[in-house]
């Protein structure tokens, strides 16, 4: 086999030449000599291929920690260092517990040849790479949002739900969804609760900067105000978006938990006391 | 280390020896991503099919090559890839030659400064213009300069349809570019 090019073969089986070949010959010699000038410019766009050799065996690394279920808590998926945008994975994880950071791709809605690197992580899939929301939106009560005590709320809920010590009493409480949201309020501050184990729950949109990761709480800091919109348990369509502020995702245990409205070392202090 | 050696290696999990299969054809899977319409994602297409090979090296025949079996899986994902951008991707970008973003604004890119000399432009463009079919059997067998078995594997169809397809696109070319350019 050979691994030469030598165009058409310019001979059938019969050992006929005929002169529609020998032409042929001519082409392919071009041909091959336009690849080579491609090559040479494809070869500076390329990686290192020491990096790609890195950047590949740490996937596996991780794909293999994930399989003995002793993955870390973070630090999943980090870019490779040449690049910022995350890599590509049309896998979607198997998603038991904790983190889960699957990066697919995607399309913008308006279906412009961008690549959206989706971020799933605690009930809450993030899709960077679009232009980010427009500024429109009000907040739109949750499907059957209600209001109710603490108490009820707690009764309600399929999970715990955590109340942060650093806010005291939430101002206000709601449930939402058959009790799969429960919302803290404070004023200025909302504490979206919800089972964030399996399915998706909340989809926001963002436009770069990446979310930074936030070890301290083992989560995610969305930095920029986003487009979020629910997606129900009954499946479907996500629901109409809104607007959000900052935005610090994490998880307890099997609930995920997003922090809307605090900067960053306030999240991160509040989070830290949520029992 | 051969590369038989090497999978080997990998299918016992040593991980510098797969790290070293990878560093050996990153350039060609690249390239084969490029020019099979990856475009700006080649990267990242490539480090998928890196990981879907390892994932699948079990199922690699040891007594064929590692390259074409590999330059499949590179061909498959930038199927996937073309397919979820949701449409028929331009040519240009099909073979991997749209703009870049170094250098500045307006520069000539550096693919179109190495063939604008000598005509190889408009050969180039009638390439860009073919047929998917032909196009793909074209870009393997001239410019990643595989055979005929090669790209017959990398593109997952029988020898006899290698052969026809770039029988045509070699025709279609042929019709495009007049001979003077290509004496």
């Amino acid at each position: 086999m050979s691994s030469s090019p030598d165009g058409h073969d310019g001979h059938d089986r019969h050992g006929r030449s005929d002169r529609r070949d020998d032409r042929f010959e001519d082409l392919a010699g071009e041909l091959v000599a336009l690849g080579e000038s491609l090559n040479e410019s494809l070869r500076d766009q390329a990686p290192p291929p020491s990096a790609v050799a890195r950047a590949v065996r740490a996937r596996i690394e991780r794909e293999r920690a994930e399989a003995d279920g002793r993955a870390p808590a973070s630090g999943r998926r980090r870019p490779p260092f040449w690049r910022r945008r995350l890599t590509i994975s049309r896998r979607r994880l198997a998603v038991a517990l904790a983190v889960v950071l699957a990066v697919l791709l995607g399309a913008t809605p308006q279906g412009r040849a961008a690549v959206t690197s989706v971020l799933r992580f605690a009930g809450v899939e993030i899709h960077v790479g679009g232009p980010g929301p427009l500024p429109t939106g009000l907040p739109s009560p949750l499907p059957g949002e209600r209001r109710v005590t603490l108490g009820e709320a707690r009764e309600a809920a399929r999970f715990p739900v955590a109340v942060p010590s650093a806010l005291g009493e939430p101002r206000d409480v709601r449930i939402a969804d058959g009790a799969r949201v429960v919302t803290l309020l404070w004023p200025g501050i909302r504490l979206d609760e919800y089972d964030g184990t399996l399915t998706v729950v909340f989809h926001k949109e963002l436009g770069p900067p990446w979310p930074d990761e936030v070890p301290e709480v083992g989560g995610w800091w969305i930095r920029q105000p986003h487009a979020l919109s629910y997606v129900p348990a009954s499946g479907g369509e996500a629901r109409d978006e809104r607007v959000a502020g900052p935005t610090l995702i994490w998880q307890r245990g099997m609930v995920g938990l997003r922090l809307e409205g605090p900067d960053l070392p306030e999240a991160l202090r509040i989070a830290r006391s949520a029992h | 280390m051969d590369d038989d050696e090497a999978i080997a290696r990998s299918l016992a999990g040593d991980l510098d020896a797969y790290e070293a299969l990878v560093a050996r054809y990153s350039a060609v899977a690249h390239r084969t991503a490029r020019l099979l319409g990856a475009g700006d994602e080649a990267e990242d297409v490539v480090q998928e099919a890196f990981v879907k090979a390892f994932r699948h090296l079990a199922a690699f025949r040891r007594e064929s090559a590692f390259k074409p079996w590999l330059l499949r899986i590179v061909a498959n994902e930038t199927h996937n890839l073309t397919r979820a951008r949701g449409r028929r991707a331009d040519l240009g970008a099909r073979l991997g030659l749209e703009r870049e973003p170094y250098g500045p604004e307006g520069q000539e890119e550096p693919e179109e400064i190495a063939v604008a000399a000598d005509g190889r432009a408009r050969l180039l463009d009638a390439v860009r213009r073919l047929p998917d079919r032909e196009r793909e059997a074209v870009v393997c067998r001239y410019f990643l300069q595989l055979s005929e078995a090669e790209t017959a594997e990398v593109l997952g169809v029988r020898l006899g349809t290698v052969k026809s397809r770039t029988f045509r696109g070699l025709r279609r070319l042929r019709e495009e570019v007049s001979d003077e350019l290509l004496a």
